[in-house]
């Protein structure tokens, strides 16, 4: 974990963000730590979007701590969230 | 032959003699013969699996000789089949087995003939798109055979197991077929992330066929290889929906009932359309040959196919009429090439 993320996580209440593929690339990091509240994953993808609008989210799936969740689900502190670009080659 | 040949994989004690036997009376399906397919067949044939049947629609390209490791400069240069290529590669590595392949598009009535005609147990994707995994993963629960989902992009991949009556389907997983996804002809790919794929999709082949079955992966596991990230990911199972039109209660197996009136597809990320027009007879390469030399194309032919080159254009044509037209990403475009060349 990089020296700057440490810090953040002393505080205790950030989730942090796994961006999977051309996600990464678009913002800048695979990883994230954001402090964000409680808040429903459907929530959070609004959140996500208006933090970074030039990320593609079309159909990315969504888990929570290596769980699939539905829109519903609800994020806390210290979760991990990682977001998944579905992926066709081979 | 040697009685030595397994004698490595029978000493893991998991697959032993027994599992040995298993594998030697198996028939796996690979559809799609590219990166991922070349590494799990060729895996699979090493390993004595006794039939493996490949299915290819494609020829031999240079641009896959840096991941697509069954194949050689030489089957660049004389355009081979990727199924004919690999079946004589494998069939090198691993005289003792039956190789089956296939140049074809793997359309519904393909993959359900195919499955009615051989007792298949298990399917592995190496194919490029989402349209026809969700036409194996119908055809798989048709037919009650696990299939192993595949696929990467860049230095990302993904690999999920989906087994009749017991885990839920590709379309529980993702309701909608993505229309954009990551690919290898738009973002590139390393070898490794083939190579990752490819080796999670055959041991888990090699557990479902050597009677391993308890040991198998449920979980979408999923990888970066460059951003050093790793996720083995569980998929609720118990939210299967018994709505679900492939793995419900009443399944309608929509994608192998429609059969795709698509005639023309044009192929994400690249300046190529594929064509389909089915045909009662094979169609005359020889013929379609001397007729575009008249009309002072470039022509370049093996026994599978024909290249005409005209101008920026490249048009391959396959025996079953189905043909790919470099140069344009326009069906239009494309048709009236094909069009001038095969009446």
């Amino acid at each position: 974990m990089s020296p700057k993320g440490r810090t953040i996580c002393q505080e205790g209440d950030s989730v942090r963000i796994l961006c999977f593929a051309h996600l990464g690339e678009q913002i800048g990091s695979p990883t994230l730590e954001l402090e964000l509240g409680p808040m429903t994953v459907a929530a959070f993808v609004e959140e996500f979007r208006s933090r970074y609008p030039y990320a593609r989210l079309d159909q990315v799936m969504i888990a929570v701590n290596e769980q699939f969740v539905e829109e519903d689900h609800l994020i806390e502190a210290k979760d991990t969230v990682a977001l998944l670009p579905p992926v066709s080659g081979g | 032959m040697s009685q030595d040949r397994y004698s490595r994989q029978q000493n893991f004690a998991p697959i032993g003699f027994s599992g040995q036997q298993k594998l030697k009376d198996s028939h796996v399906l690979i559809v799609g013969a590219g990166a991922l397919g070349s590494g799990t067949a060729e895996t699979l044939a090493r390993a004595g699996v006794g039939t493996i049947t490949i299915i290819d629609r494609d020829y031999v390209e240079w641009s896959n000789l840096q991941r697509q490791s069954l194949y050689t400069e030489q089957d660049a240069f004389k355009q081979l089949p990727k199924a004919v290529a690999a079946a004589s590669r494998l069939k090198q590595i691993n005289s003792e087995i039956t190789i089956n392949a296939h140049v074809m598009d793997c359309n519904a009535a393909d993959l359900v003939s195919l499955l009615e005609r051989h007792s298949i147990d298990l399917i592995l994707d190496g194919t490029d798109h989402f349209a026809i995994r969700y036409l194996i993963n119908d055809a798989a629960y048709r037919f009650q055979i696990p299939w192993i989902y595949g696929a990467c992009s860049g230095s990302y991949g993904a690999v999920c197991s989906f087994i009749p009556g017991q885990t839920t389907c590709l379309h529980c997983l993702l309701k909608k077929m993505p229309a954009v996804s990551a690919s290898c002809d738009l973002e590139g790919i390393i070898a490794p992330s083939v190579q990752m794929v490819a080796a999670m999709q055959s041991a888990e082949a090699l557990k479902w066929l050597s009677g391993n079955r308890t040991q198998m992966n449920v979980n979408y596991t999923v990888f970066d290889l460059w951003s050093n990230m790793h996720q083995s990911i569980g998929l609720n199972r118990r939210a299967r929906q018994e709505a679900c039109p492939t793995c419900g209660g009443q399944p309608s197996y929509p994608y192998l009932n429609s059969e795709s009136a698509v005639k023309a597809e044009t192929l994400c990320g690249r300046a190529s359309v594929w064509l389909r027009y089915p045909r009662q007879e094979a169609l005359n390469l020889d013929a379609v040959a001397d007729h575009a030399k008249q009309l002072q194309a470039v022509v370049k032919s093996n026994p599978y196919l024909i290249q005409i080159q005209e101008g920026d254009f490249r048009l391959v044509l396959f025996q079953d009429g189905r043909a790919l037209v470099h140069g344009t990403s326009d069906p239009l475009e494309a048709k009236r090439i094909y069009q001038r060349y095969v009446s």
